[in-house]
């Protein structure tokens, strides 16, 4: 978050500057030294350090009370506090870089708010330079995981380890495919940013899960609601960021080995790291590789066969970097074959009805690695190059290029057909942006930016023609602005996008047909945070976006054999629009209860779905259902809620509960597929640090999730099988850190559904076949190299 | 004069972006028409009678798969108080150049296949008369009796039940290849 850039010789401030940056980073307000003392007399010592002069908060000045050694970093306010202090007298030092020092004695009787001053220093001022974004909070929603959280996930996909933040479900087709949901909203819907990169690939299909490693990455960033200003307009559920490290700052060799293994489908994964920086010049380097084997699941009480999947990866980056100017490259390789629950493979509808009739798949097997039919092979190349240079003392100039290459093959069930896929698509995308970050002029600061995608969709001959040839090309330009006064930030942006879309397909009497569309697109959004004082902020931020419908949504032709639905696009599909509203109630910084509230309410207009049409479609094999793409207009409603107490500075309980809401605003009636309600509470001691043991960072936490019954769901929304009750699963973590002699190793264990509870998920569409998996234990040990 | 520099790269880095963008635009191929393989297009089955008569053959065809253009399905015109024997033949006809009979295939693998008939409204009543090679029915060839004349229909399913094939497997085991339904009309 924060880039520092050393002007003048005074490297000495370096670790220093560190120092007071890292707990920010970390969003975690204290530094606790290891010698602290417990005391708990319950006074609370809080206020701003300010510049003297222009009253302008300082963010990231330290706070040090002398007597006990205890510091805290300012925040994005220049708000600092102390809790657990009892009455006496204390010294307390104030200090920023570039500023002078200010020592103040006091005698604390009560709590009380104590605003520092401090005047810049005319020795210092100059000889550093503080550059890049600083700890930014927008007005909009967001959520990150990172650190232990992160680790907590290690070894599930991507889908899978978003779900631990509130707000974000996910959509499953079986145990090994699953795709994050926003907001109820899910698909094109969500934009992923793939190390600063859109992220394209099939995204249409429910059953296309990302094509993105998550080990790679250290923090997974999550923009809830309409967020189209900055990445394109189609972010009409999102944005989630996958970021991997920064490259390394500092000279020398690291690197890291993780393992990981599960019991269940006896998983296991293998990822190394290594990076480092040249003496001589300013050139930094990362390569990061993982592969994972899985074996097919378990449900509680029979096998899921044919549910195995294997995964390689590679990420390579080099960066160069300088005061004014840098660059970095990086490519990625991910691979994927995954296996597909071979009973949810269906012939027609009589199939479909046996196979839900039936309380287990017809075909259990046995657990095995290998993987047959039907299954999907998938490979994701990125490669990206992407340069800034600085124009002066007015900000940042950032280009960005992308190049993608997205290859699916599908594998149907049995087709005499020898070693060929069913269907084999091939979408290569071109992205480019070049964007300039200002810094602030008279409290506003922003980005502006262009920039264009291009994309080129084919199949193989003689393979399924589910997604017609296309060409698009969408050309975008935005302008985004951030203005900041004492306690109050407002935040607007606007977009325009252009998005041209040539298709080429045959008709049914076999004669090519070239439609061509030019889709208009316009993105808003404005937002107001207030910090409201100490330990509450507000914040508001409506959000407009459009999106232009996808090829598959106008033109999909063909059999989805897992739904026995014949899928059909609809040509005449005209871009959906969302107004996304969202309140968020921020309480933070206290010594017990913190926690954040946010409600939403989205209306979207001509919101694309797959509805069921009446009719039959007659094929050799019999009958399939039809589903047509159409238009509604809809309303999704909701609200998360991430909730702390602390009960003692080592036993803390967590609470997250979401909760969404859809209607179709024109007919009244429920919307297909929305995530039911619910909620994981979690509880979790942290072990005391003592010097003499081995084991440090002890940690473990017990929890429970709940999902309601999706209770908003009737025949019309799900015509074939009712949604599926509650269910309760139980959890649990625990992990430490461990040094043997010089060697550090982090362990972990994760176990989810520790009471085998046998249950089906309303989001995922093997329901109808399949029970969920049963137990899994998760291990993993980070070796520090 | 260093910032100038490194503004041209810039440029540069920008322009060679467009010339990448616009180079790719040139030469694509078109798209190939829609063959996906699918197997059995077409069944045909042929009722021969014991002693005199005329034989009836009825055929369900549909060569482009579901969706696109709709099946054509043939009557199945049949004298009461016959009995006939039966054979059924599955064909790939979805390339004209190279038609495929598709029978023998499925019988060398008839341990993991097996063809149901169930008539609908009419006095109809089929009794297979083949067996695979664990000597468990497969239904390519049959027995069809009449009684009174009236009209209904025949659905004709044949069942891929690879493993799961066994002496009472049903029409409800395995997954569906083939399921198409003949009208049927039986004339004194």
């Amino acid at each position: 978050m924060f880039h520092i850039t050393i002007a003048g010789k005074n490297l000495l401030f370096l670790p220093l500057l560190l120092l007071f940056i890292q707990p920010v980073a970390a969003q975690d307000m204290y530094i606790i030294p290891e010698t602290e003392l417990e005391q708990d007399c319950g006074l609370t010592l809080s206020g701003k350090v300010i510049d003297h002069d222009t009253r302008e908060p300082l963010i990231g000045a330290t706070v040090l009370i002398e007597e006990l050694q205890k510091a805290v970093v300012t925040d994005e306010y220049g708000n600092y506090h102390f809790h657990n202090l009892c009455r006496a007298s204390y010294s307390v030092k104030t200090t920023y870089i570039g500023y002078e020092e200010i020592r103040s004695s006091f005698r604390l009787s009560s709590s009380a708010v104590r605003n520092m001053a401090l005047h810049i220093d005319a020795r210092t001022f100059g000889a550093v330079e503080v550059v890049g974004g600083r700890m930014v909070r927008q007005a909009q929603t967001t959520e990150t995981l990172a650190g232990r959280e992160l680790e907590e996930t290690r070894g599930l996909s991507l889908g899978e380890s978003l779900k631990k933040l509130s707000g974000v479900s996910s959509v499953q087709t079986g145990p090994t495919v699953s795709k994050p949901v926003i907001h109820g909203l899910f698909g094109n819907r969500v934009l992923i940013l793939n190390n600063g990169v859109r992220h394209e690939s099939q995204q249409w299909g429910n059953e296309h899960a990302p094509e993105i490693d998550p080990l790679n990455a250290q923090e997974l960033k999550v923009v809830k609601g309409a967020a189209g200003v900055r990445y394109g307009s189609d972010a009409i559920g999102g944005i989630v960021m996958v970021n991997p490290k920064p490259l390394p700052d500092s000279t020398g060799v690291s690197g890291e080995l993780n393992l990981i293994g599960s019991t269940n489908n006896r998983m296991g994964a293998v990822a190394g790291m290594a990076e480092g920086k040249l003496q001589q010049l300013p050139l930094s380097w990362r390569l990061h590789t993982s592969l994972k084997k899985a074996g097919s699941a378990q449900a509680p009480t029979y096998n899921l066969n044919n549910t195995g999947f294997e995964e390689q990866n590679l990420a390579a980056t080099l960066g160069y970097r300088q005061q004014k100017f840098g660059a970095e490259l990086y490519y990625s390789y991910f691979h994927t074959k995954l296996g597909f629950l071979s009973s949810a493979h269906i012939g027609n509808l009589t199939d479909l009805a046996n196979a839900i009739g039936r309380e287990q798949p017809e075909e259990a097997g046995s657990f095995t690695y290998t993987i047959a039919r039907p299954y999907q092979d998938v490979t994701h190349h990125l490669l990206k190059a992407r340069g800034y240079y600085k124009t002066g003392d007015l900000g940042e100039l950032q280009f960005t290029y992308g190049l993608q290459e997205n290859r699916r093959q599908e594998y149907d069930r049995h087709r005499n057909t020898g070693d060929s896929p069913q269907l084999d698509l091939d979408l290569q995308t071109h992205t480019t942006e070049l964007v300039w970050e200002h810094e602030p002029v008279s409290n506003i600061s922003g980005s502006m930016g262009v920039s264009t995608i291009w994309q080129n969709n084919t199949y193989t001959p003689n393979t399924r023609a589910l997604l017609p040839f296309f060409k698009s090309l969408t050309v975008g330009a935005f302008i985004s602005e951030k203005w900041r006064k004492d306690n109050l930030q407002l935040e607007a942006g606007i977009r325009y996008d252009q998005k041209s879309l040539d298709v080429q397909r045959w008709g049914n009497s076999r004669e090519l047909l070239k439609p061509a569309y030019t889709f208009h697109n316009l993105s808003g959004s404005f937002g107001a945070l207030y910090d409201l004082g100490y330990h509450v902020s507000l914040s508001g931020h409506i959000g407009y976006a459009s999106r232009a419908p996808h090829a598959y949504e106008l033109f999909a032709q063909g059999l989805h054999n897992s739904a026995a639905t014949y899928e059909e696009g609809n040509p005449n599909l005209v871009s959906e629009e969302a107004l996304n509203t969202m309140a968020t109630f921020t309480y933070h910084s206290n010594l017990r209860l913190n926690g954040e509230l946010s409600l939403y309410y989205n209306t979207i207009n001509d919101y694309i779905y797959l509805q069921l049409a009446p009719e039959y479609v007659l094929g050799v094999q019999g009958a399939f259902l039809k589903a047509r793409y159409r238009q509604a207009d809809a309303r999704f409603w909701g609200a998360d809620l991430t909730a702390d107490y602390a009960f003692t500075n080592r036993l803390t309980l967590n609470n997250k509960t979401s909760l969404v809401y859809a209607v179709n605003r024109e007919t009244g009636n429920y919307l297909p597929f929305i995530t039911p309600s619910r909620t994981d509470n979690t509880l979790r001691y942290s072990f005391e640090n003592r010097e003499s043991s081995k084991f440090s960072d002890r940690y473990l936490a017990v929890g429970g999730l709940y999902v309601a019954r999706q209770s908003r769901s009737d025949e019309q929304s799900d015509p074939v099988l009712p949604a599926p009750d509650a269910y309760f699963l139980l959890h649990a973590e625990l992990g430490t850190s461990l040094s043997l002699g010089r060697q550090q190793l982090e362990l972990g264990l994760v176990g989810n559904n520790l009471l085998n509870t046998s249950y089906r998920d309303y989001q995922n569409r093997l329901r109808y076949f399949a029970n969920e998996m049963g137990r899994m234990l998760l291990f993993r040990v980070k070796i520090l190299l | 004069m260093k910032q100038a520099f490194f503004l041209n790269r810039f440029i540069l880095v920008l322009l060679s972006g467009i010339a990448i963008l616009s180079a790719c635009k040139k030469n694509d191929p078109n798209p190939v028409p829609e063959s996906e393989k699918v197997e059995v297009t077409t069944a045909v089955l042929l009722l021969v009678p014991d002693g005199k008569g005329q034989n009836a053959s009825a055929t369900w065809r549909d060569l482009d798969g579901p969706g696109g253009q709709d099946p054509v399905m043939e009557n199945l015109i049949l004298k009461a108080n016959t009995t006939y024997r039966g054979t059924l033949k599955f064909l790939n006809e979805s390339n004209q150049n190279a038609l495929e009979d598709l029978t023998v295939k499925i019988r060398n693998t008839g341990h993991d296949r097996e063809v149901f008939y169930v008539v609908d409204g009419a006095s109809l009543t089929f009794t297979k008369t083949d067996l695979d090679r664990n000597n468990r029915p497969l239904g390519l060839e049959t027995s069809a009796t009449t009684t009174s004349p009236g009209a209904g229909s025949l659905r004709v399913v044949l069942k891929h039940q690879p493993g799961l094939k066994r002496g009472n497997s049903t029409i409800d085991t395995g997954e569906t290849d083939v399921d198409m339904v003949f009208p049927v009309v039986i004339q004194d």
